[in-house]
């Protein structure tokens, strides 16, 4: 293995084998993920399966609803063709096992009202499934009543898309989505932003953990100090990476595995347009509710590999920036405590981009964002919002990626001769203003 | 036969000079001492001869060719700033840094537990450094600089943190290299150590050499000829007779009858003559001359100043 692998390999083990890294990287997911189980758990617990016994004594439902097989049907309806009194379900022993009655009136086409009694009260989901799923039963039997065959019928009760644009013709509708990606982008700023915190701040402690330690001059006398600040800046990387990777793959694990209680809140009319396999385009086109438009950006409009591909790159060069430039601090102080004063510089642009990134929500194309996704100081923490919303053009990208990886090519190098200078000066710390002298050196 | 040879160095650092023209040579095989007060120079020698940092202009040769980055592999350093990975356990820390030095997993995993059995350390592989004493730790690290056999070794400070017992065992293992072939360069302030195994020195002082050359010979340049004469009879009649030739430095009263003087020689004058001068005065018991310590030679080289004292070795 060549020397820097050795130390590659050092660092990397060195960090990843500690407590606090197995703390971070899979308890938490695993805590947050569980929680959110948990959560939904209660809400099912709350929501128990409900038997439902519909006394249809005109048989107007033919003892049959339809119900989709990617729902999750909070209730099992049960059909008779009895009358069924609220005093017999009440007190009778042939109906203690259902929940609720259901009483389909005769007139039920007419008076436009079916009445449920029920032995506790059923939650907001429930009634509106089972509102739903009566309703679309008893139209078909309507429909077929004034004569309407069942075909022409759904080809009428197709839902309509309407979506309201602006007057330059861009949809609002599609906005909204827009927004929800730029949202989940903003999400993705903000977990750059913290990457470049957490691991800026590591690779800083752990140059400072060398000179502290007095381990540094040991060390440079087998390898050229930049080959020992490279392989700290390339291992703590790969942890940051490692770390990221392993929160991916719970992360999806958790979405795949919540995919099917989403699906459950999808429209009603959506699975009543399935009855009779007339599976229209329009059902795609659902964006009617805030729920849909999330559901949208997420399962269908974000373009993910690329995002999380970005993620990735913009994350390194982020990194390799501002990471240079926490070991330029680490490598120019003595102690944990020098370290706040050398800080601020580095820590500035970083917050500032950081708030920016707020400010550009809901305008991701305005000048702003344009100039923070080419800057190389914000582009890593701006560029992946404008990515998430699909606006920005390749070329845009490449541009960045080329700043971004010259800037951080200069402040690699200037970081490497501030290093070899520092890390070997015991017992006093640098300012700014020598550090700068150092680099002239 | 000539190990190290270091020509014209010079390091300059924003606002100082920390080497200015150096140029030492070391031999094969020897251990030469390389002196000077805190600030002089040395460290920075130090970390060129080691290429942590480079010279402004001069170059080192070693083995009489110049010195390239692959011989780093052949120099083992102990630095006076030294350390180990507080949380790392002791195997992987000597493993790493043996492995740095270009030894395989295999060759550096056979080595330790040689020097580990030797030293009768084995049980302390697994444990933290944290967990160590200083000594401990110190023992550690002289271990991992000798591990992979260089052919240079130069250690900045190595007694420092040893008490008296691990300083002989330490002194012991450098005379047995020594013996082994491996020329050592010794960074020391301790003189004791240097005049017990010193072969040749350099003094360095506000980074020029100021002395420089084997023991005896730097030792020889700076004798003072005075002599200590111990003798029977009265000191007054003693000092009289010295007169303008020799001059008394100091006198002491050993009982009644017997006194010791240290006298200096003036002028071209020999022992010879200077006993010719005393013995019809008083009747002589021993003479020999005081021969100036490292100790006296190092501050008269940075201050100079202060002859020789009576601490002086005797010969």
């Amino acid at each position: 293995m060549s020397k820097i692998g050795l130390i590659i390999s050092r660092e990397y083990s060195s960090r990843v084998k500690t407590k606090t890294f197995l703390v971070l990287t899979i308890l938490v997911p695993v805590l947050v993920g569980g929680l959110a189980f948990f959560g939904m758990w209660l809400g099912m617990k709350q929501q128990k399966h409900l038997k439902v016994l519909v006394a249809d004594p005109r048989n107007l439902c033919e003892a049959k609803v339809y119900v989709g097989q990617n729902e999750n049907p909070p209730a099992t309806f049960y059909f008779s063709e009895d009358l069924v009194l609220i005093e017999e379900f009440e007190s009778s022993k042939k109906y203690e096992d259902y929940d609720m009655l259901i009483a389909i009136d005769p007139d039920v086409i007419t008076n436009r009202t079916i009445n449920a009694a029920s032995r506790e009260e059923p939650s907001e989901k429930t009634k509106a499934f089972l509102s739903s799923k009566l309703e679309a039963r008893l139209e078909e039997y309507y429909a077929i009543d004034e004569g309407i065959p069942l075909d022409k019928y759904h080809k009428i009760r197709q839902s309509y898309s309407f979506t309201v644009s602006d007057l330059q013709g861009k949809s609002f509708d599609d906005c909204e989505v827009q927004d929800v990606a730029q949202a989940v982008g903003m999400g993705f700023s903000f977990a750059i932003f913290l990457f470049l915190v957490i691991y800026g701040g590591l690779l800083m402690r752990s140059v400072l953990e060398e000179k502290t330690s007095r381990v540094v001059e040991i060390i440079v006398s087998s390898v050229k100090p930049f080959e020992l600040m490279m392989g700290k800046i390339i291992a703590v990387g790969l942890v940051g990476l490692t770390q990221f990777a392993i929160w991916l793959v719970l992360v999806i694990g958790i979405m795949m595995a919540m995919q099917p209680f989403f699906a459950g809140d999808i429209d009603p009319a959506m699975i009543a347009d399935m009855t009779n396999g007339l599976n229209t385009p329009a059902v795609e086109n659902l964006s009617v509710g805030t729920d849909n438009c999330v559901q949208e950006a997420i399962y269908n409009f974000i373009n993910w590999p690329i995002l999380l591909i970005l993620f990735v790159v913009y994350f390194i060069g982020g990194y390799l920036l501002y990471g240079s430039l926490f070991a330029i601090v680490g490598a120019a102080s003595d102690s944990e405590a020098d370290t706040q004063q050398l800080l601020i510089p580095v820590l500035l642009p970083l917050m500032f981009v950081y708030f920016l990134s707020f400010s550009i929500i809901g305008n991701a194309d305005g000048a702003a964002a344009i100039w923070g996704s080419q800057i190389p100081f914000s582009s890593p923490i701006i560029m992946l919002q404008r990515v998430a919303t699909g606006t920005v053009g390749i070329w845009e990208v490449v541009i960045s990626l080329i700043l971004l990886a010259g800037t951080f090519v200069l402040t690699t190098y200037l970081a490497g001769k501030v290093y070899r200078v520092g890390i070997l000066l015991y017992g006093k710390k640098a300012s700014w203003r020598e550090i700068i002298k150092w680099i002239k050196h | 036969m000539e190990m190290l040879r270091v020509d014209n160095i010079v390091k300059q650092y924003a606002g100082h000079r920390a080497l200015d023209d150096i140029s030492i040579t070391t031999k094969k095989g020897e251990i030469f001492g390389l002196l000077g007060p805190n600030g002089a120079g040395k460290t920075s020698l130090i970390r060129i001869i080691n290429q942590i940092t480079g010279p402004d202009s001069g170059k080192v040769f070693i083995e009489g060719r110049e010195l390239k980055r692959s011989d780093i592999e052949s120099i083992g350093y102990l630095p006076e700033e030294r350390g180990l990975y507080k949380k790392m356990k002791v195997r992987d820390q000597a493993m790493y840094f043996a492995r740095l030095k270009g030894l395989t997993k295999q060759e550096a995993k056979k080595r330790l537990d040689e020097w580990f059995e030797k030293f009768d350390i084995t049980s302390w592989y697994d444990k933290k450094v944290e967990e160590l004493s200083k000594g401990m730790a110190q023992k550690i690290q002289f271990i991992t600089t000798v591990l992979h056999e260089p052919k240079l070794l130069i250690l900045d400070e190595p007694f420092s943190g040893f008490d008296p017992i691990n300083t002989e065992i330490i002194k012991k293992e450098i005379l047995r290299l020594k013996a082994n072939g491996t020329s050592i360069m010794l960074s020391t302030h301790n003189m004791n150590s240097v005049e017990e195994i010193c072969d040749s020195i350099a003094l360095i002082n506000k980074a020029k050499v100021v002395v420089d050359g084997s023991l005896k010979e730097v030792k020889s340049k700076y004798r003072s000829h005075t002599y200590a004469i111990q003798f029977r009879g009265m000191m007054f009649g003693f000092a009289n007779a010295l007169f303008a030739d020799f001059s008394l430095e100091h006198s002491e009263q050993l009982d009644e009858h017997t006194a010791v003087a240290h006298v200096k020689l003036l002028k071209e004058n020999s022992l010879n003559d200077l006993l010719k001068t005393v013995m019809p005065i008083v009747e002589i018991e021993s003479v020999h001359e005081i021969i100036p310590n490292m100790n006296d030679i190092f501050i008269q080289a940075v201050t100079g100043s202060g002859a020789t004292t009576e601490g002086g070795q005797h010969e």
